[in-house]
């Protein structure tokens, strides 16, 4: 079965200076891999090389078998959650969630029906008129989740997004998540430095330096 | 922290100040209005001033329009990305903005005069040339906070780079662009040197009305009339802009680090051309008024610098053109004694808990009546029996120091505000008492923020026209006024001469804020040293 992921032969560098060459990564659908690795290892790049937010030195990114090497972030199929939720400020929990289904084409009443259904399964129900800033932080980062997973990206790129909730919230938050990623299929690659986290909910541990080799 | 009795008092001076040279002129302008019984109501339904009206409000929304088209990009590249001679970028989309507007006028004239007639058009562009840096400045701080997360997550979800800007960014913006086009419209709508200078029969502002009804009508009723309309019109939409405006967040200020320039050559050379655009924009009218001060109908020369000291070549008959300087010089020194001590009294009353508010509203009211209403004002309260005060020659600091008490405060404020609350308890721990202990913790930054914002003061006099044209004595005029008497001539030596008063005062009032900058960042780089 072709892989939902595959990262073939991938250098990582910023600025025009590559650090690190000849990266292979392969995760298929429901799997989460998590890369473990200090701050400055290059985690971050290789997700914003995966997403499309910094452009791709030398070697190739697959999404479903299609190259997105060079493809806009828009059209990558790949969605990425971070340490804040990031939720629009502007719109309330619902529209946040609906506004990937609205630039996918979904009108607003389906996309909005969508959103509630997404809320009732992470738990939410009734919160899909709350503004942002009337969640607490495991809730907005729920639904940064619902947001992310809404469109039915093929990928999902975690940039350590518990880092920011208190240890307790942080345990018991990433098991659910690892749950719900499980049961969308969604490929997802889930970078940290926390290798407790990692081991908790990835299928797969991956140490960035042992990925390729330095420049 | 146990503040020094005086203290409760710093309000009396401010207060007294504002009593007798704003709240008495205005209220003369109101007895003026009212004992012209029935004049006044016929003023108001006098369909000539709606029209005026009408067209001015017409007038500063497409300058308002053309300042947001051109500011927001250039704030965007000004605050956001690293590369070289960005420093020098947003220094020079300030320059407009510290520049008289007489001068910006003349500028602009002699750049685009050529092929465009005066009229709406010139003025829309002197206007947005203008109001450039307070477009850049005020979205570009609220952009210069956006990690530009948001727009990354929206296109993750799908969302183009346009539609990202769209649904994401513009939300995130809203309020600092409506708080900079209600600042443009204000400026635009009750704008005066550049409309005198640039507009044609139909380019009217309110302000150009009032003066008119005041000097060529002598229809002081009708004047007043004007007067209180715009007054009317400012005040809402400055509170309009405030309301709207709302939830402008306060809770992101942390630094945010620069964005480097774009992979990409095409999104990378839009951001370096519209740097380089926007330095070019602001440049071309300055370099165009330099030549224009060189050149006459026979090449290039310098009659015209010559000209400066001659008699012959100034609108008095009693001195030549330079005389202005002089004047203008005069009246910024003791407007920013003035103002000094006004506005940083006012600034030390805030700190006083309990009256802090209405104390900084109270302050700021100034902001809000035009140059030209304040100018007649003042004219009609002090510019006859009992309190004629025309012979001191007192009228015109006056009204520039009510013009720049605001801005007083607005810089003294926050650095009074940003000194460490514990160093004074630390002072009075160690014995000082509590005059000692204020000194002691306030004082340093005090007297950094009080000479900065006395040479800002200063250089708001050296431009100032609107209300030096009510004030100024004809025979004594200041240079802004001297510089419009002058185009008001028919002929190549009074467009030339007016071009060479302008370039000095460009470097006079370039040289005052370059000054204000170096000095201030200086001594606080060595009070944060000191700190360190």
């Amino acid at each position: 079965m072709t892989p939902r992921l595959s990262v073939v032969d991938l250098s990582l560098g910023y600025e025009g200076q590559v650090f690190m060459r000849g990266i292979d990564l392969e995760v298929g659908s429901g799997e989460i891999v998590a890369v473990l690795g200090p701050s400055g290892s290059g985690k971050s790049t290789l997700l914003g090389e995966i997403t499309g937010v910094l452009p791709v030195p030398h070697g190739h990114v697959l999404v479903d078998g299609r190259d997105v090497t060079t493809a806009p972030i828009q059209e990558r199929g790949v969605g990425l959650l971070f340490q804040e939720p990031l939720l629009f400020p502007h719109l309330d929990v619902a529209a946040n969630i609906a506004y990937g289904l609205r630039r996918h084409g979904w009108d607003r009443r389906r996309a909005t029906a969508r959103a509630h259904e997404l809320l009732n399964w992470l738990g939410l129900d009734g919160y899909g008129p709350r503004r942002p800033d009337q969640l607490s932080g495991g809730q907005a980062q729920r639904v940064a989740l619902a947001r992310a997973l809404a469109p039915q990206p093929a990928v999902l790129g975690l940039d350590e997004p518990f880092s920011a909730l208190d240890a307790d919230l942080r345990r018991r938050l990433a098991v659910e998540v690892a749950a719900v990623l499980r049961e969308s299929g969604v490929a997802a690659i889930h970078v940290t430095h926390d290798a407790e986290e990692a081991q908790a909910i990835a299928d797969r541990v991956i140490e960035l330096p042992s990925l390729g080799s330095p420049a | 922290m146990t503040l020094p009795a005086w203290l409760r008092w710093s309000w009396v001076l401010p207060a007294a100040f504002l009593a007798v040279f704003l709240a008495y002129p205005l209220a003369t302008l109101v007895r003026t209005i009212a004992s012209s019984a029935g004049g006044f109501a016929a003023d108001l339904v006098d369909t000539s001033l709606w029209q005026v009206a009408g067209l001015a409000v017409l007038q500063a929304l497409a300058s308002t329009l053309l300042a947001l088209l051109i500011g927001l990009p250039l704030a965007n590249v000004a605050t956001r990305y690293r590369y070289r001679g960005r420093a020098l970028v947003q220094a020079l989309v300030t320059v407009p903005f510290v520049l008289p507007t007489v001068v910006v006028a003349l500028a602009v004239r002699s750049l685009l005069g050529p092929g465009m007639p005066q009229g709406l058009a010139l003025v829309v562009i002197a206007h947005a040339y203008v109001n450039l840096a307070v477009v850049t400045r005020i979205v570009g701080s609220q952009w210069a906070q956006q990690t530009g997360e948001l727009e990354l997550v929206a296109r993750t979800l799908g969302a183009s780079r346009w539609r990202a800007f769209v649904d994401v960014t513009l939300p995130g913006l809203r309020p600092s662009i409506i708080t900079s086009a209600a600042v443009v419209f204000v400026f635009s709508f009750s704008s005066l040197g550049i409309v005198l200078l640039l507009g044609d029969a139909t380019t009217r502002t309110l302000e150009s009305q009032v003066l008119r009804q005041v000097s060529v009508l002598l229809d002081f009723p009708g004047a007043a009339a004007s007067a209180i309309v715009q007054l009317v019109v400012v005040s809402l939409v400055l509170l309009l802009g405030a309301v709207a405006s709302r939830g402008q967040s306060s809770r992101r200020r942390r630094p945010v680090p620069l964005h480097p320039l774009p992979t990409l050559p095409g999104p990378r050379l839009a951001v370096l051309g519209t740097a380089a655009f926007g330095s070019a924009i602001v440049l071309l009218p300055i370099i165009a008024l330099v030549l224009a001060s060189l050149r006459g109908p026979a090449g290039w020369t310098l009659d015209w610098w010559a000209s400066l000291g001659s008699v012959d070549a100034g609108t008095t008959r009693l001195a030549p053109p330079s005389a202005a300087l002089a004047t203008s010089l005069g009246y910024a020194a003791v407007t920013a004694l003035v103002a000094a001590l006004v506005g940083g009294a006012a600034a030390l009353a805030i700190l006083v808990p309990g009256r802090a508010r209405v104390i900084a509203v109270i302050g700021m009211v100034p902001l809000g009546v035009s140059a030209a209403t304040l100018g007649l004002g003042t004219l009609l309260a002090f510019g006859r029996p009992p309190f004629d005060l025309r012979g001191t020659g007192l009228l015109v600091p006056v009204a520039h120091a009510l013009v720049a008490v605001p801005l007083v405060i607005a810089v003294v404020t926050p650095a009074l505000r940003g000194t460490d609350p514990r160093l004074a308890a630390l002072a009075a721990t160690l014995g000082a008492r509590a005059s000692r202990a204020f000194w002691t913790a306030h004082g340093p930054v005090l007297r950094v923020a009080m000479v900065a914002s006395a040479a800002l003061a200063g250089a708001v006099s050296l431009g100032e026209f609107g209300a030096a044209a009510f004030l100024a004595r004809t025979d004594s005029p200041t240079v802004p006024v001297q510089i419009v008497r002058l185009l008001g001539r028919p002929g190549d030596q009074s467009v030339g001469v007016a071009a060479a008063l302008a370039v000095v005062l460009v470097v006079v009032t370039l040289l005052l804020v370059l000054l204000i900058d170096r000095w201030g960042s200086t001594r606080t780089s060595r009070r944060s040293a000191v700190a360190a």
